[in-house]
């Protein structure tokens, strides 16, 4: 029985379950510290076995102007400190971030006191909770996203637990960096609460550096965060204020309005996930497009003075929503649909308090059921894939077959030589067609979980750890005679850096990250059934250029280095041959490595 | 004794209790069930409780589901007493007010008339209801399917209680009505739900209500036994989520509903559960589909494999891991066949996705057994063809797929085998590793116990027909690697008579 749809409506359940924890409100309870006593600055806090860090929301550095809406690269911009996120997909802009909002947070994290208290809040709790209010949320997602990419992949015993809570905080960066973060599995880690009007978390929707107003925006908040209590002298002039809202919303309309999955220029896009609160109640969502509509639906609802005053009711919202478990709440609007997913839709929409609105409900209702997830649950698709794998490791097996067959043929040039310089054949073009199969398999794996098709701990799982690893072990050196074979190297460069395909680094991921449970170091009695290091071929062509450079090169700085390089791979190569970590193809007498050792014990007498 | 003499006697026994007694009673049932009910008595017992606190986790109500007890259990729960909820809060949380609470039930236990409530109770309930309110959301998130990451990071932040209910639960409405309830998913539900507050006037009235309700058991059953108005909550996929009465079935299921305040979220995630079950049903058929498949791979390794090695002189052990020809290739294919489907069972249970007796049924039982003893020991040929014991370790703690540990587990538990005896499908793993240590014929003094107790058991599965003749070829690893072992053992050994001939 495949539902094909959601049959229920999860956005409001998953928004009751966060309330209904103390982590809410505890963040909040920091951030209100944190804009009250250490502008510029930031606080740390142990409740229990959490550990919190709150950044405030006064952050003006001199002339720097936050509000202006630019993006900077991350790669270059960012120290180092982000690398795995420097990545991203052929075709795709580079991950970007607010270039002012990147440089605040730097100049916090290289202050000694940052670094020193973020360890010793490590030390003591096991999750760390980071978070702040407006701009100190935006440096609150930088830390949080700097902790990500640097803690270690396996810390034992446990990997410490990063979350990032935010209030009404500016949005971080463009669309690929939503992207580099839901690849890395990270999507879960941020929380942005946006209250119904506020209207930061939609500022950088549209193009700001126009808007002179803004410092005079800031400059109340501020005022405002920092002694809420006090009356303040200074206001924006009503006219400002609707002025600003009519032109975030008109640009934030656009957007909306704008059919296509995600932008394809320069802009600022949701990242993770966000709980939105209103009087009534709150929802949680994580469909970036679902989010943008969500934004400008409540958005429309508002009027010039509550757009400015929202930013700052986070406390009021928080703890009404924080006391919603107790009470029943029923649908008071007329009928209820009878079926599951519609009542639930109907319920979200009367938490966002935007039912009653005649002239956003329908929209509303609209941007709900997008975010629905259509298609299988994620287990099942599991289950399905499962299932083709044993459909597909026939191919496996034939490869496996041939890769026997080669070893113990005649020509003694072992598994890699023999596919590399096959004559056509029959059986070759069969493994060519098994190889390109799996190929076809195993890239649909990866691009099902990059889109959150599957159980988020899929990759962890030992049975798809193991099966990646042994296709990889398999398979891999089938890809580089294929590559090499067709000369692509002479086109694209050599295979480690040019040509290697995305789910091979992938699953040596997965194998890196495995739980190992004490290591009994063995020694082997026979050598490997597969070569442990599946690039290990590439790196014999390589050497093998090398081999050919040293040769024809007279300069003696680029000989002396070219000979450090040939005698890094002949030790390397040795050590694995040693301990037997090479299956026996690597060795046999015609095989690409033992010619190249035989040039090699050539060459080098010859130097002497 | 007593309990014996009523066994001798055909009596039905009941154990029952109150809040604390409750959960000795069901202790006491299962000793019953586990001393008794298997095999000398026939009559199952019953088990009462009222007001009785949370026993047991998610394991504990599943292995109840698995032996089909859960039925003999019923739990009496008054709407409002908080002690059935209690255990959905961690201790910690509640320890502060706690003393106070249960000094006044200790008062009130032994006069009726007790005073006042203590003032902690308003308290006290907050953090029982807001605890409870984690403990549900979370479950109802994952009941209706939610695939927001957030979900699971936040879970591992906090503490959640792991005590689940189970067995049939019995909800009192306060004003006479009793609710019938045997899904466990729903009566988690259903314990958060129906105690919380439906107005502001209630805020300062329920919290003592939920104590005073823990001794109301007596009048209110008795209310309860005269009226006979029973509602038993079934087909909960279907349940009426508007308050208004509707006409016919549902207007009393709905009247039900009302009385314990079940709000529209409330019945949305009572649906869940319903669509959950329905779900595990469905699964359920479709494994049941897949029998024949089963039967068919394993048939055609058991006639055509078999007698294709027996004319090769050597055992199907032996075929497999030498690869020679197109048959062994084969038999390779019907093994990833029938791995990719036993694979895909073994994931479902995993995830609690198949009914829980699904482990208990004999057939299913016996399939798994037949399965693990025709096509583990080819995995194991195939493990150390591959030679991955140098790669991972050896296959019985690094190697073993779950797929064989748990169809052995299902046969040691329908047929109370001690943990571990039933290894006769695993065997050549142990054989693997003995030869490897006593290879070079120096290492037998160490490994001396290991090979008296695989000889003794060899010779106990292969008399008992439970593994094949065929592995005490002479070709064979077995048979081979024994004669390699030193003269004065080989003379005492038990099997020394069975490789002879």
């Amino acid at each position: 029985m495949d539902a094909e749809a959601s049959p229920f409506e999860t956005s409001e359940m998953l928004a009751a379950f966060l309330a209904s924890t103390p982590l809410l409100s505890d963040s909040w309870r920091l951030c209100d510290v944190a804009n009250a006593t250490t502008p510029r600055g930031f606080v740390m806090s142990v409740v229990g076995d959490v550990g919190y860090v709150a950044f405030s929301g006064i952050q003006m550095a001199g002339s720097l102007d936050p509000g202006c809406g630019n993006l900077v690269p991350l790669e270059s911009a960012g120290n180092g400190l982000f690398l795995p996120l420097h990545r991203h997909n052929e075709g795709e802009e580079p991950v970007m971030v607010h270039a002012e909002m990147l440089h605040l947070y730097l100049s916090l994290h290289i202050s000694s006191t940052f670094q020193i208290q973020m360890l010793a809040l490590m030390e003591q709790s096991k999750s760390i909770i980071i978070t702040g209010h407006g701009i100190g949320g935006a440096i609150a997602s930088l830390c949080a996203l700097w902790l990500l990419c640097n803690l270690p992949a396996v810390s034992s015993p446990s990997p410490t637990q990063v979350l990032c809570i935010t209030f009404g905080s500016p949005l971080l960066g463009n669309a690929s960096l939503s992207r580099a973060v839901l690849r890395e599995r990270w999507g879960g880690n941020f929380c942005h609460v946006v209250s119904k009007h506020d209207i930061m978390p939609r500022l950088l929707f549209a193009p700001l550096p126009s808007f002179s107003h803004l410092h005079g925006l800031l400059h109340y908040w501020h005022l405002s965060m920092a002694s809420p209590s006090d009356n303040l002298v200074f206001q924006l002039r009503n006219e400002d204020k609707a002025e600003l809202l009519r032109f975030v919303l008109l640009h934030l309309q656009v957007l909306a309005l704008d059919e296509q999955e995600a932008p394809t220029s320069t802009s600022f896009w949701p990242l993770g996930s966000y709980l939105f609160c209103s009087q009534e109640g709150a929802m949680c969502i994580d469909n970036a497009v679902s989010v943008v509509k969500m934004m400008h639906l409540m958005l429309m609802t508002g009027s010039p003075s509550s757009c400015i005053e929202d930013h700052l009711m986070y406390g009021d919202y928080v703890g009404n929503v924080c006391v919603q478990f107790l009470k029943q709440r029923s649908f008071m609007q007329g009928d209820l649909p009878e079926s599951s997913y519609e009542a639930g839709v109907a319920l979200a929409l009367q938490s966002s308090g935007m039912d009653i609105q005649e002239s956003v409900a329908g929209a509303a209702e609209d941007c709900l059921k997008m975010a629905r997830r259509m298609g299988r649950t994620p287990n099942l698709n599991s289950a399905k894939l499962a299932i083709r794998l044993s459909e597909i490791n026939p191919y496996r097996a034939q490869i496996e077959w041939y890769k026997a067959s080669c070893d113990e043929s005649d020509d003694q040039m072992g598994y890699y030589d023999c596919f590399k310089q096959r004559e056509t054949s029959r059986r070759d073009s069969t493994v060519d067609l098994n190889r390109y199969k799996l190929a076809s398999f195993w890239n649909r794996v990866i691009d099902m979980l990059e889109k959150n098709e599957l159980p988020h701990d899929f990759h962890r799982r030992a049975k798809w750890v193991n099966t990646s690893q042994f296709y990889k072990l398999l398979v891999e050196p089938l890809e580089i005679a294929e590559y090499y074979r067709n000369g692509m190297h002479r086109v694209n460069g050599h295979y480690l850096s040019h040509g290697r395909e995305r789910r091979f680094e992938i699953f040596d991921r997965w194998w890196r990250e495995r739980r190992v449970s004490e290591e009994e170091n063995n020694q082997r009695s026979k050598f490997a059934s597969l070569t442990q290091d599946s690039c290990f071929w590439a790196r014999v062509e390589e050497a093998k250029e090398w081999l050919d450079e040293a040769r024809q090169e007279s300069d003696r700085k680029v000989l002396a280095l070219l000979w450090e390089k040939i005698n890094g791979f002949e030790r390397y190569a040795r050590k694995l041959v040693e301990s037997k970590e090479v299956s026996k193809d690597v060795v046999a007498r015609n095989s690409s490595y033992s010619k190249w050792v035989k040039e090699y014990s050539a060459l080098k007498s010859q130097m002497m | 004794y007593q309990v014996q003499s009523a066994v001798t006697d055909r009596k039905q026994i009941v154990f029952t209790g109150h809040s604390l007694g409750g959960s000795i009673a069901i202790l006491a049932t299962l000793w019953f069930l586990e001393k008794f009910f298997k095999s000398d008595s026939k009559i199952p017992p019953l088990c009462l409780t009222f007001g009785c606190p949370l026993t047991g986790n998610r394991i504990f109500s599943h292995a109840l589901g698995r032996e089909n007890w859960a039925s003999y259990f019923i739990h009496f729960v008054m709407r409002y007493d908080i002690v059935p909820r209690l255990l959905l809060a961690p201790i910690p949380s509640i320890e502060q007010e706690f003393e106070s609470i249960l000094q006044f039930f200790a008062a009130k236990s032994t006069n009726e008339s007790a005073g006042g409530v203590p003032e902690e109770a308003s308290d006290f309930h907050m953090i029982v209801m807001r605890n409870a309110a984690s403990v549900a959301t979370h479950a109802a998130c994952n009941l209706m399917g939610s695939t927001n990451m957030l979900l699971e990071t936040v879970t591992s932040f906090i503490a959640l209680s792991p005590y689940k209910p189970f067995g049939t639960y019995i909800f009192c409405t306060g004003n006479g009505k009793l609710v019938v309830l045997r899904n466990p998913d729903a009566v988690l539900q259903l314990l958060f739900y129906s105690s919380q507050l439906g107005s502001e006037r209630e805020v300062a009235e329920i919290p003592c209500l939920s104590l005073h309700q823990h001794f109301g058991y007596e009048s209110e059953l008795q209310e309860s036994l005269e009226m006979q108005d029973v509602v038993d909550l079934k087909q909960l996929e279907t349940l009426p989520l508007s308050a208004e009465v509707t006409g016919g079935d549902s207007a009393t299921i709905n009247s039900a509903l009302n009385d314990l305040g079940l709000s529209t979220r409330a019945r949305l995630c009572l649906r869940a559960a319903g669509v959950l079950e329905k779900r595990k049903q469905g699964n359920k058929r479709n494994i049941d589909a897949k029998e024949k498949d089963i039967h068919n791979a394993m048939n055609e390794l058991e006639t055509s494999y078999r007698a294709y090695c027996k004319l090769r002189k050597v055992g199907c052990y032996d075929a497999f891991k030498l690869q020679k020809n197109r048959q062994d290739f084969d038999a390779n294919l019907k093994r990833l066949t029938l791995t990719g489907i036993w694979d895909e069972i073994i994931d479902m249970l995993k995830r609690y996705e198949l009914p829980d007796d699904f482990e208990g049924q004999r057939a299913w039982v016996e399939l798994g057994t037949r399965y693990r003893r025709l096509v583990e020991p080819l995995d194991i040929a195939n493990y150390y063809r591959h030679l991955k014991n140098e790669d991972t370790g050896p296959y019985a703690t690094k190697g073993r797929p779950k797929r064989f540990r748990y169809t052995q587990r299902w046969r040691e538990h329908a047929e109370k085998m001690p943990a571990e005896s039933s290894g006769e499908s695993h065997f050549w793993a142990e054989v693997e590793e003995l030869q490897a240590k006593t290879g070079n014929g120096e290492g037998f003094e160490e490994v001396k116990e290991r090979v008296l107790k695989l000889e003794r058991n060899i010779q106990k599965w292969v008399n008992g027909g439970e593994v094949e003749k065929d592995v005490l070829l002479e070709e064979s690893t077995l048979v081979k690697w024994w004669k390699t072992l030193p003269q004065h053992h080989k003379l005492e050994s038990c099997i020394s008579g069975l490789i002879k001939n």
